[in-house]
């Protein structure tokens, strides 16, 4: 049970003389329950990758399964959602649950078992369920990206794609979300993240793909992504790595600040410096 | 982007170098002579003279097909409504309409005027640039007295540019919402209603909120609308004035 990609080739504009390739023999696969980031940089082929996943573009060579079913198949929207960037453009509806309703009730959710989906999408999604008679519109930024959120989760997928989930979020929102995510995938969900603001994702990720040009250039856990000294790294490893190079023996592989000062804390006290000092 | 349609692809052929206001009066003499064509012969012609131009400015083929393409069912109905209503030798009989010779002669010609049309008009687009385009226009429009009915022809090239850089970024805007709604499940055929709305409601909404923005935008750099220098310079060259005799002369043939 998993997305598998293989050698997967698209281009835009295929025949024109303005053709352009997009993805270069992309391979990888994610398995059921992982939580997958997908990194790189602008124009490295991220949001054309994920588009493959539901079959919203088609591969010019290569193909997409999931669960092994061709990519290409309808049926599969369900069982993958696609959160796009900036969702909270994409609602529509005249009340929250109109617009959440939307998704099941395109597969054929009806009456009550659509009302009590709804209910269980916005919880997921960490909102009030009371919310749902009023419009999206009047809510504020961070919240109607949840609304979007739940639209898709309202779908029930097994596997969420969302495309750089916390771009343009204040702290507080990019927390409640990045919880979410991880409440999601403890349900068992898969999530995969596009993004380049790997920081946020990179601590809770089991594996790491970065994309360079369309092609992969990196697969793997997110400790050996930190220790391939080629990539981009969060601020907080490159001061690990900057302290290594100095001559204090500390480990590099360090996602957040809190292990960084425990990791510092451990180093100085074996150089017998106290606490306190 | 992802489209073709009736864009801009740079380049430095002929075309590409031409003034734009010859460009745009020579598709305006063209029009009028595509207009006047009446028989085959003459449209094969018409034909000679696209084909030629297409292969001076070095412009993929599919660019043009693709320009056409979502013409195609307006003018399927042109040309079946010339084909079935004309009056003439009948040579395809349905029961309740025949189609005549006539009538295929007439359709072919007809459907034909259309497609050369847009033809050229997409041949012009494609080796103009929006902006070399807007201020063409807005050199050509600067003689008339519009500042009499309070416009100025700057006002009225200037909605032209905005407009030439709304469309690509709503068709931009329209590509991912219709991705968005597709990945939730949208069925034009099943609900087409709710899929109207899903589409047109977040459409409308953030093209009011761009407008908004650019209005801001523009107003926040003090523009006012008058005493604007172009970016373009437009300068006549030999080329240009040898074109506008041959327009002139052929303008000439078409009314004497």
């Amino acid at each position: 049970m998993s997305i598998e990609v293989k050698e997967l080739e698209f281009f835009y504009n295929k025949g024109t003389s303005l053709e352009k390739k997009a993805l270069d023999r992309v391979s990888f696969s994610v398995r059921k329950g992982e939580f997958v980031l997908i990194a790189g940089g602008i124009g490295s082929g991220k949001s054309t990758l994920i588009r493959h996943f539901n079959g919203l573009l088609k591969p010019h060579s290569g193909f997409v399964t999931v669960d092994g079913i061709y990519s290409g198949d309808k049926n599969l929207r369900s069982k993958i959602g696609l959160l796009m960037q900036y969702p909270q453009r994409q609602l529509f509806g005249k009340t929250v649950f109109e617009d959440i309703s939307f998704g099941p009730s395109n597969f054929g959710l009806e009456g009550d078992a659509l009302k009590e989906r709804v209910n269980e999408a916005l919880i997921l999604a960490g909102l009030n369920p009371d919310i749902s008679e009023i419009s999206p519109f009047s809510l504020s930024g961070g919240q109607m990206r949840l609304v979007a959120l739940a639209g898709v989760l309202s779908m029930k997928p097994e596997y969420i794609v969302l495309d750089e989930p916390t771009s343009g979020l204040d702290p507080d929102n990019k927390i409640s979300l990045l919880s979410t995510l991880k409440k999601l995938h403890s349900s068992g969900i898969s999530v995969i993240v596009v993004s380049h603001q790997i920081d946020d994702f990179l601590p809770f990720a089991d594996k790491v793909i970065l994309l360079k040009k369309g092609s992969v250039a990196f697969t793997g856990s997110s400790k050996e992504y930190l220790c391939s000294a080629s990539s981009q790294v969060p601020v907080i490893t490159s001061l690990m790595k900057d302290m290594k190079y100095r001559g204090f023996d500390v480990a590099v592989d360090i996602f957040s600040v809190d292990e960084a000062f425990n990791e510092i804390t451990r180093v100085m006290r074996s150089k017998g410096v106290k606490k306190d000092e | 982007m992802n489209d073709l349609f009736l864009s801009f692809i740079p380049g430095k052929s002929l075309l590409h170098r031409l003034d734009p206001r010859t460009k745009i009066i020579g598709l305006m003499v063209i029009s009028i002579c595509i207009l006047n064509v009446s028989s085959l012969e003459t449209m094969a012609l018409v034909g000679l003279v696209f084909s030629t131009l297409v292969f001076i400015c070095r412009l993929p083929v599919i660019h043009f097909i693709k320009s056409v393409r979502p013409m195609i069912p307006f003018f399927s109905l042109i040309f079946l409504m010339q084909f079935f209503f004309t009056e003439g030798t009948p040579i395809l009989d349905l029961n309740l309409v025949s189609g005549t010779y006539e009538g295929l002669l007439l359709g072919g010609i007809v459907t034909l005027k259309f497609v050369f049309l847009i033809l050229f008009a997409a041949l012009i687009t494609a080796t103009t640039s929006p902006s070399g385009l807007t201020t063409g226009i807005e050199k050509l429009l600067r003689p008339l007295p519009l500042r009499y009915f309070g416009i100025s022809s700057h006002d009225i090239a200037m909605m032209m540019s905005l407009s030439l850089y709304f469309v690509p970024m709503l068709y931009d805007n329209f590509k991912d919402l219709k991705d968005a709604q597709l990945s939730r499940g949208l069925d034009a055929r099943k609900e087409p209603v709710k899929a109207i709305m899903s589409l047109v409601v977040p459409l409308v909404r953030m093209s009011l909120r761009s407008v908004d923005e650019v209005a801001l935008a523009m107003e926040s750099r003090c523009y006012t609308g008058q005493g604007r220098s172009s970016m373009h310079v437009l300068n006549f060259k030999n080329m240009d004035y040898g074109l506008f005799v041959l327009f002139i002369l052929l303008v000439s043939c078409l009314v004497f």
